[in-house]
This record gives structure tokens, sequence and C-alpha cells, in this order.
């Protein structure tokens, strides 16, 4: 220890400082050391350029990872690639390597690089002219954006080697303008995805059929580029990617990257109220646990799941460390902030400058900020894949790192907390797409149609052509003329399709009280519970009244009030099997998946006061019935199961059960816990028996009940063992849900069912 | 195939079923339903007879074929003030769009006007029809090409493509971004290459702003036309409708919708090239023997200044002075007129023109006063180094910015000039202060 500033002198001496530490460790659940690995290299490649050698001798690359030469070597065997690499694991330079030769080799060569976000492209360009100024090649790289200013834009077209942009400016400006961009097609040799595990759900789905109509654009102008992708690590590289390009992948995982020793602890907020199982705010604990390393001068990153807590963890966080830290700062980063403050705090966090940084996923993604030493996770990032990328921000090749996940009451964090092995021992999620889901196909075949006309025996996606293009002509949007369908219709296909939002529809919050500014948004099949007339709204903790909702407009105009209650609507659904695609008997229980159809329909609300919880009021809604057609998975329990239980008794069993699951199904999918939805029914209309159905929130669905019907008995092990492991008396939010909604009984009558579903 | 629309209909969740119009239905009510296909274009004997009731005729070329309408007028012919012969006399004036080119000929210049199934520049707007006039001879023609279907297009772009080579001048409205880009992607799209042709614009939208921006309520060619080209059309269809009238004959099979966009897209022609005369007329400054010098100020000064930017003499001159007799001009032309005038180093004229656009601005425009008396404040106190005259304008400019105080107005920008005129009024008094010192 530095006697004069009472510091450790080194992470490790911290950390064992911290082992004693009495009050910290008797809520850390589980330390884990994961040891150092050494890194292992292979030369640069024989063929490479001299000028690209030099280029890269000068910036201190004298030799290469093992997994950045075997991309090297996969790409210039024609194979298409996926490179699997950890944070900061020099993953550029698997598809910089190439794709620089080439140009290098042949000069008229171009590249499309795709990004999910404007940031990482920025990032990609101002690196990859770093290393073209080396060479004095003359490989000009540019972004082409929203911001790209439109007196350049005819340059990029026609002289940028490489194209920097992201999907959905291919989707709406490149490819319906091909024609512009004649020498990049005509010329193209690779398209570089990189982040390709952000390309998952209905947004992945749509990226697939953007490549679809890519790749048919680059065959109209003769050319066949080699696809190289990046990923995360996620349980299916391999698959995702060759859904992603329709093309087999030659995967690349042989990560060499060094990394040294890493801690990784969980540390679970103590119970302050034993009966209820409510825990010390997750907040206040990970804003100690910074504190403890900023107060060292160990440089931390802190990951909070909302951008309402970043702001609110800054502030604490700036108060607490103030003239603690010889005038260096800690400083938020989110979506939001302007880019250039955004640039200048990554460079700070580079040099050091900035000490603390407490950010959103934004940072998650491969945004280059050197590496820390230090990493507290504010609750569960949401899937095993974000947790290891967050997690890999600190940790720097030849030093130990830290990382403190502290979980939230959310009942999956506390799954995750309290089972260890599950986190350490599993592959992360399955990235999964459907990129055959029809609306998302149809809505692709007819930006397709209009860059250019269907001819017979083309294909595209699993339908069959013919009748797609009848469909369309049917619609008037084409004219078959021979053997070619043309897009005959006066809009612009593209522009009322967006990629990133999944039910297009969102209803608009416009809050009267401030100017009508807008405070947010509430997706279509939510809003009859959410803002029905006379509902409280609660955004950013302030309550707002909804006092019109123009349904056909899809606005709600919501007025600031102060009031004691909060309401909570009634939702009746109804759920009818279309079809079923496959099933499976084990033992009593059938489990089922197919397609489905959901009616749901708001009946009344209840007002019901703070605190006290007590019904104080009601009231009708009106509100149109919402109907949503995707596909489900459900399982259902057998007649003498139900013959065991009243009616009621089934009823809480059912519903603990089902809260469970909704908040542990997320551990097979990488997806928002809201895109999957849970529906219970004592006596189901399809089966006669209870049964608990799930179905994706999508029209035609992305994918993911498909998925939860495959791991049907791990989800239901799991959700055993985490209601047995919960430590409350009789059921609390963090498992089968508060008494107040499941009965006195509700942990035990669930127990008992899922018994009877013969989980071990 | 039923199947998949049932299914979109199912995921849309649309409760109203929507039905594909039934054939059977349809034909009860209407005769002559025959939606256009491949087979339309084969052999003469299936051209529909409505055709030839508007003069459109078949084409062939070894590509395939389509349909074009030919109008040939007599160099007489009146649209509106002029004749379509003066382009004779007038084209040489419009060398000064592209002087390092030389002066051209009557029939270097090939008039463009397209009619589009859509909007913007994409590579599904396509070109239905497409018009051009030329000079040929002792007449100007109009040939229109139109396509029945769209499988049609790489037969007449084929001769399209030809017939361009034959020209230099691309006469259009608005033909720089849209027109020409359109042709061009349609070109690509047919994988017809235009490699070595690039024509020399001669676009008449970017005048056309220059010298009507503020006078004419819309610079649309079918405005201008009106007022200032003496043309009435009468039952015109509108070119906004045109592509449901071409989706209504694709549909039914009938010409007759089309023969309204015909004549439609033949006007344009017409109109653009008398608009092309017009200019050509103003850039050899012979425009106003022939028709009255404009009523406003404001286009008197914006025609003059046009025509200063593209090398005019003698009638800009002529121009502004009657601008600066004008009794109605408005304080705004008069200070445009003048900061071209200072830019010149015109002095005597700006002086001039700031003094009375302070007294047309009068109680109408504190802005426009305002800036007149900045800009005198300005010249006497660098140029005529009268200090007192700079103060008192520079006064006059302080009461202006307080009166505009009054309407709000407080943005960065107004609060900046108002710090300015502080600085100089100050900077002023102290100039005067030393002077009375030294006396």
């Amino acid at each position: 220890m530095n006697r004069w500033t009472g510091r450790a002198e080194n992470l490790e001496e911290w950390l064992g400082q911290l082992k004693a530490n009495e009050s910290v460790m008797e809520n850390v659940t589980h330390w884990r050391t994961l040891p150092p690995r050494e890194a292992s290299f292979a030369p640069l490649p024989k063929d490479l350029h001299p000028a690209w050698r030099d280029a890269l001798r000068k910036r201190g690359i004298e030799k290469l990872y093992s997994h950045q030469a075997a991309a090297y070597e996969a790409v210039r065997r024609g194979s298409h690639v996926v490179a699997v690499t950890p944070t900061a694991s020099g993953k550029t330079l698997c598809y910089n390597l190439p794709v620089v030769q080439s140009m290098l080799l042949q000069e008229e060569g171009r590249a499309l690089y795709l990004f999910p976000t404007k940031a990482l492209a920025q990032d990609q360009v101002a690196e990859l002219q770093v290393l073209a100024d080396l060479m004095d090649s003359g490989i000009k790289t540019h972004t082409y954006d929203g911001d790209t200013p439109p007196t350049v834009r005819n340059a990029i077209r026609n002289s940028g080697h490489i194209v920097v942009t992201n999907p959905d400016m291919l989707h709406s400006a490149i490819l319906p303008h091909h024609t512009k961009w004649v020498k990049l097609f005509e010329n193209i040799k690779y398209i570089v995805i990189d982040e390709v595990h952000a390309y998952r759900g209905i947004f992945g789905s749509h990226v697939a059929n953007v490549i679809r109509r890519l790749k048919r654009i680059c065959r109209f102008y003769g050319s066949n580029p080699q696809f190289i992708c990046a990923s995360a690590t996620i349980d299916n590289p391999r698959e995702h990617a060759e859904r992603l390009i329709g093309e087999k992948v030659e995967l690349v995982d042989n990560n060499g990257a060094p990394m040294g020793e890493k801690h990784f602890v969980l540390y679970n907020p103590p119970v302050v109220n034993k009966q209820l199982g409510i825990r010390r705010s997750s907040v206040l604990e990970t804003q100690k646990l910074a504190a403890m390393l900023l107060k060292q001068g160990v440089q931390t990153i802190v990951f909070a799941r909302s951008r309402v807590r970043v702001e609110l963890l800054l502030t604490y966080l700036q108060e607490l460390i103030r003239d603690k830290l010889d005038g260096k700062t800690i400083r938020g980063y989110r979506g939001g902030y302007l880019p250039k403050l955004r640039r200048e705090i990554e460079k700070g966090l580079r040099t050091g400058e900035i000490r603390g940084v407490v950010s959103t996923n934004a940072l998650e993604l491969g945004i280059d900020i050197g590496q820390l030493q230090a990493c507290v996770l504010n609750g569960y990032p949401g899937t095993i894949a974000s947790t290891w990328q967050q997690s890999g921000r600190a940790g720097r090749r030849m030093e130990s790192s830290v990382t403190f996940l502290v979980a939230s009451s959310n009942p999956l964090d506390q799954y995750m907390i309290q089972n260890p092995d599950f986190f350490f021992g599993h592959p992360p999620e399955r990235a999964l797409i459907h990129p055959d889901n029809l609306l998302v196909l149809i809505d692709h075949v007819k930006c397709a149609a209009y860059e250019l006309p269907f001819r017979a025996g083309e294909r595209f996606g699993s339908e069959s052509l013919e009748d797609m293009m009848e469909f369309l002509v049917e619609e008037k949007v084409l004219h078959k003329a021979g053997d070619r369908w043309f897009w005959m219709e006066q809009s612009f296909p593209a522009h009322n399709i967006s990629l990133r939002s999944a039910a297009q529809e969102n209803f608009i919050i416009v809050d009267m009280t401030h100017d009508n500014r807008v405070l947010g948004e509430v997706d279509r099949f939510s809003a009859p519970t959410l803002i029905h007339e006379e509902a409280i709204y609660i955004h950013e903790g302030i309550q707002f009244q909804v006092e019109k909702l123009d349904y056909p407009e899809k606005k709600a105009y919501v007025r600031q009030v102060d009031v004691d209650y909060y309401t909570d609507a009634n939702l009746a659904v109804e759920l009818k099997v279309l079809h079923v695609d496959k099933e499976k008997l084990t033992g009593d229980l059938l489990r089922q998946y197919g397609e489905v159809t959901v009616n749901a329909k708001a009946t009344i609300f209840k007002k019901i006061r703070l605190r006290s919880h007590e019904n104080i009021g009601s009231g009708p809604i009106h509100l149109p019935e919402e109907e949503l057609h995707t596909c489900g998975y459900w399982f259902s329990f057998s007649e003498e199961a139900a013959a065991r239980k009243s009616k009621n008794e089934m009823q809480f069993a059912l519903l603990g059960i089902a809260n469970v699951l909704v908040h542990i199904a997320p551990l097979y999918l990488m997806c928002d816990p809201f895109d999957i939805r849970v529906v219970p029914q004592v006596k189901a209309v399809h089966t006669q028996r209870p049964t608990i159905y799930f179905y994706d929130r999508y029209p035609g669905g992305v994918g993911l009940s498909e998925r939860l019907f495959e791991v049907h008995d791990e989800l239901i092990a799991h959700a055993k063992s985490m209601i047995t492991s919960c430590s409350c008396l009789s059921g609390c939010p963090a498992c089968v849900g508060p008494i107040e909604e499941v009965g006195l009984l509700g942990k035990q009558q669930a127990l008992e069912l899922l018994q009877e579903a013969g989980a071990r | 195939m039923s199947g998949l629309r049932d299914r979109m209909n199912r995921l849309r969740a649309t409760t109203g079923e929507v039905h594909p119009p039934d054939p059977d239905k349809e034909k009860e009510g209407r005769q002559a339903v025959h939606p256009v296909t491949m087979e339309d274009s084969d052999g003469d004997e299936s051209l529909h007879p409505g055709w030839s009731t508007f003069g459109v005729e078949l084409r062939r070329n070894e590509s395939g074929s389509y349909l074009v309408r030919r109008s040939v007028y007599p160099l007489d012919h009146r649209h509106g003030t002029h004749a379509v012969g003066e382009l004779i006399g007038a084209s040489s004036g419009l060398s000064a769009f592209h002087p390092e080119a030389g002066e051209p000929t009557p029939e270097s210049i090939l008039y463009l006007d397209l009619e589009t199934t859509g909007l913007g520049v994409g590579t599904g707007n396509v070109p239905f029809m497409i018009g051009i006039g030329y000079m040929s001879g002792n007449s100007f023609v109009v040939e229109q090409t139109l396509i029945r279907h769209p499988a049609e297009e790489f037969a007449m772009l084929y001769d399209l493509q030809k017939k361009l080579r034959n020209y230099t001048y691309l006469a259009t409205y608005n033909g720089k971004t849209f027109d020409w880009p359109l042709v061009q992607n349609r070109m690509i799209m047919n994988a017809l290459r235009l490699a070595e042709w690039t024509p020399l614009h001669l676009d008449f939208l970017h005048p056309s702003r220059s010298v009507w921006r503020n006078t004419l309520t819309s610079c649309k060619l079918s405005h201008i036309e009106e007022e200032r080209l003496g043309i009435t059309r009468l039952d015109d269809v509108p070119g906004s409708l045109a592509p449901q009238l071409y989706f209504q004959y694709l549909a039914e099979g009938d010409p007759a919708p089309l023969e309204g966009v015909f004549r439609h897209n033949e006007s344009d022609l017409l109109s653009l090239a008398c608009l092309s005369i017009r200019f050509g007329w103003l850039l050899q400054e012979q425009i106003f023997e022939r028709i009255p010098y404009p009523e406003e100020a404001e286009e008197l000064v914006r025609t003059g200044l046009w025509l200063n930017r593209m090398g005019g003499s003698v009638l800009p001159e002529v121009l502004f002075n009657r601008a600066m007799n004008n009794n109605h001009a408005a304080s705004s032309s008069l200070l445009k007129l003048a900061a071209s005038d200072k830019k010149a180093g015109n002095w005597e004229r700006a002086v001039l023109l700031w003094q009375k656009a302070i007294v047309q601005a009068g109680e109408r425009s504190h802005k426009d006063k305002l800036e007149a008396c900045i800009e005198l404040a300005m010249y006497h106190e660098h140029r005529t180094k009268q200090v007192e005259s700079a103060l008192a304008f520079a006064l006059q400019a302080m009461a202006c910015i307080e009166q505009l105080n009054l309407y709000g107005g407080r943005d960065h920008k107004h609060r900046a000039e108002q710090d300015s005129i502080r600085n100089r009024v100050s900077r002023l008094r102290r100039k005067l202060d030393r002077r009375g010192m030294v006396r």
C-alpha cells in the first residue's frame, strides 16, 4: 500500500483487501477467477504486399494473432468467412488485412463495409485512413450515411474504394439508386459485415433481406462479392451468418489474443424485507462499488440498462468522487449525446484523462476506447453474450481486471446470480432471425422489384416467386410483361419500410403540459393497456394522465398530474391455434408449436392506491380489439393434474409458473423480454387442459417460440430450480410473483404443478 | 396463390376482407377491358384502333416496337407571344450558357420532357413517355414516344440513344436534376451505355427562378407560360395525373385516357421552346423591344442582375434605371441592386439606392430600413469620413432595431447585430469627441 495516499499499489493488492472486507463479501455470491491466456501468434502472411507489410510494421504490427491469420487465409482461399472474436482482440484486422491486400493488387477493386451504427463506421474510416496514408496507396475510404454532405456524395459514389455505411442507408439510399453506384457495384470484391450478432430478431430478418437485394444488384452488374463477417461470441455464429447472407460460411474462432487474469464477481444486494423479498437498490450498490474502485484510481466503466440510470449513477458518482481524482473526470456516454462529444469521451478514455465512464450498452459494441481495468454492471445485461461483451471492456493484455455484476431484484437477475454455473457453463445465446417472415419478405420483394424487374425463374427467399409476384400484381404495384414483373406504382417503397421498428405503427405520447412535446412511444399491442383514456402513464418517475387517445391517428395526449394511485388494465386475451407444426409428448405433458392468432381486448381498468395497493375505483375501456397472427409454443398438463386442483388453485399455479417462465425465457433467446409473451389458461380452447402459451410478439414471428419449443425441458427445469432456490416464504417478485397476485400458496401450487410436468 | 393472400391478410390483421377484383364482375360494367400484355406488341393488326384517333403510330426497330406521335409545326406557328420560328434568330443568344462552345444553331438543340410513373430519380421510376422537340428544316417537330408496357422500353431507348448524338444541347425544365439523370438510369438499367455522349444543358428552371422568384407565385412552367409567355391551355390534364392515367391504360388497354397526357406533354415542349426563345432574345438584349418592360422593380432588378451574371452589357443598366425611377419600387429590390453596386464599386448609385430604400421602407419594413441605415453609416464612416453623417445613420439604425425588438426577433443573429450597432455608435462618438478636442 502506498502509505501517503492509502491506495493499493495495484489491482491485485486491492482485490486482496476487498476479500477481507466483510461488509462487501457477505453480498458476494460467487467469485470466479479466470486464468490468464497466452497469446498465440502467426507470422505475417508470405504473400502480403510489401507496402502493406511496411504500413503494418509502422503501426507496430510485426506478427498476427492466430485468428487474424486464419481469417486472412480463409478469405484468400475464396470462402465467405465469419470471425468470432471477443472484445479487443484485433478483430478489424481480420477483414482489413485481406481487403487492403486485394486493393493493393487490383486498383479497381471496391469494398462495402456495413456497421450497425454510424459511430462505429466513423471509427473504422479513421483507422483505415491512417493505414492508407502510411502506404501512400491512394486507397480512399469514406463513410456514406445520413450525415454525409450532399456535395461530397457524388465523389464518394464514383471514387470511394471502401464505402462504409449502415444497413438502413443501404436499404433506402444506395440500393434504390444503384445506377449512381455503377463503379462500386461493377467492381465490388468484398462485403464486410461487422457485429453480425447485432442483426437478430426482426431487425436481423430485415437486414437479411436487404442483403438478398444487395446480392441481386451485384449479380446485375456482373460481380460476385465475398462476405467477411465478424461477430461477438454467440452460440451459433456460423449458422447465424449463413442465414444472414444466404451463403455457406467458413468459421474462424481460434482466438489468439492474450488476456490477463480476470476476476468475475457476482454481487447480490442485501435483502431488506425478507417476507416481501425486497432487496436494497442495485443502483446504490453499484454506486458503492464503483466509488471504491474510482477512489483507488482504477479506471472503471459502469454499464446501466437505461439512459435514466446512466444519468442517475453519473450524478451520484461525480458528487461522491469530487476532489479525489486529481482533476480527472467521470463522464456519461449514451445514444443521444452528440457525435463530437462522444469522440471526445472515447479519446479521453484511451488516453486515461477520463478515469470513469457510465454508459448504456452503446459502448458494448466495438468502439475503440482502449482497455479499462474494472467494469461494474448495474443489473444483468439481459444476455450472456452482452455480459461477456461488456465485461470485455475491462482487461488489459498483461494485467488483471475485475468485473462486478450487481443483480437487481428482477427474477432473471436473481436467477443468474444464484446459479453461477449457468452463466459460466453455458454458451452465450443463439442469434435468431426469420428472413422468410412473410410480412418482412413481401416488403423487401417490393423494394427489390423497384430496384430491378423480377424475371421468371428468379428466387427471393423461400416463398414461390410466382405467388408473390401474382399477389403484388393484384395489389396493383407490379405489372407483368412477358416473363418479367415491373414496379408500376408512384411510391418509393423503401421509404415506408423501416428496418428497426418491430411494429411499424407505434403510438406517440404527447405531453400537453409542456408545449406538446413528444414524451415517448408505445407499441401498438401495449397501447390499449398502457395509454387508454384515464390511464396513469409514468415517464421518468413523473405521473401523467392520458386525457385523450386518438386511436386512428395513434396519438395519446397526456397531462402531468400528481396522484396517489396507478392504473392497471385488464386485458382479455383470446388465443386461437390455427395450425400445429410440431408436437411432442413427454409423460403426461403435451407440447406443441405452430401458428396462432391472438385477440386482445382491454376491458376495464382499476385505480390502485400506491403502497397499500387497495382498489379505489375502476372504469371501462372502449377500444377495438387487436389481432396478431404469429407463431406460438404451448404446453398443457394432464387432465389428472387438472383434477387435483381447484380452478382457483390452478389459476394461481399457472400464473406463478408463467411469471417465472416469462423472465427466464430470454436466457435462451437474444431478445428483449417484451418480444415474447406468456398467457396461462386454466382450460384452453385448443387443448381443453391447463395450458401455458408463449408467442412471438411480432406478426409472423421471428423464431423465438420455436427455439423455446426445442429447449422446453431445460426451461422447465430452470423454472423449478429458480422457485425452490428463492429465499422468499410464499412468493415474491423475484420468482412466482407477489402474494397479492398469486395468493398465499402460489409458490407451493406452482411447484406442485411443475412436479407434475416431470421436471427433474 | 390465394393461400398467400389469405396469409398476408391474417398477418396484417385486416378485418375487412380485401378481395382482388373479380374479372367477371368487372366485365359486366365495362366492355373493352383488356389489360395490356406482351402480345399487344406483336404485329400491327393488334394495335388498338383508339391510337389513330390522336395520331399515334407503331414504330419498329431491330430491338422491338413502341408507339410514336409526331406533330410538325410551321415556323410561323404561334404559341402564345412567340412563334416557334423565332428560335432561328434567338438561339445564338443562348451561347451565354456555354460560352466556350460557340453559338448554338437551332438544329443543335434537343428539347426533352418526360412523363414518368413516379417521383424522384430512383431506379423504379420509369419514363413511360419521352417527348422531344427539335428544328428540322422549315419546321419545329415534336416527337413523343410511348411504351405500351415496360418491356418495350428497350426498343424506345435504343432509338433515343442513337438520336441524341445528333444534338449538342439539351433544353429542359429541371432536366439537370430530373429528366437527364432519369434517362441515364434507364440506359444503365437496359444495358445501353451513353458513355460517349454528354449534353450541354440548357436547363431553364434556374434562370426562371433567378428572374421570377419573387414576382410570380410559382416557378412551375405552367405558371410562367401563363404569366409571361401569353399561353393559355384549354382542358389541360395536369402532369401529376399522368402516372394514374398510364396505370389505368395498363389495366384496361384502352388508349383514350392517354390522349390528354400526349397533349399535355406536347404543350410542355412547345412552351419550353418558347421559353428558350424568350431567354435567347433576352440574352441578345432584344427582348423588351418586342414586349413591354416588366412593371415591378423586383423583376427589373432580378432580370438585370441575371443578365449581368450571364455577361450582359447595356440592357441591365436600362433595367436598373427603370427600377430606380419606379415610384413603387419595394425597398428590398432597391437594396438588392445596391448590394450589387457596392460590390462593383458603383458607390454613387448605391448611396442613392440606400437613401431611396429608407424612404420606400418607411414604416413598412424596419428590417430593410435598418439594413440601408447601416450601409450608409458604414459608407460615411469609411469612405467619405463624414463622421457626423455616419453617426446620424447609426442612430437611425439604432432606432430601427429598437422597433424590431418590439416584434420579438431576439435570436442570436439579432443580438449580434444590435451589439455591433452599439459599438459603431460609441466608436463614432469617440471619433467625434477626439476631433472636438483637436479643434
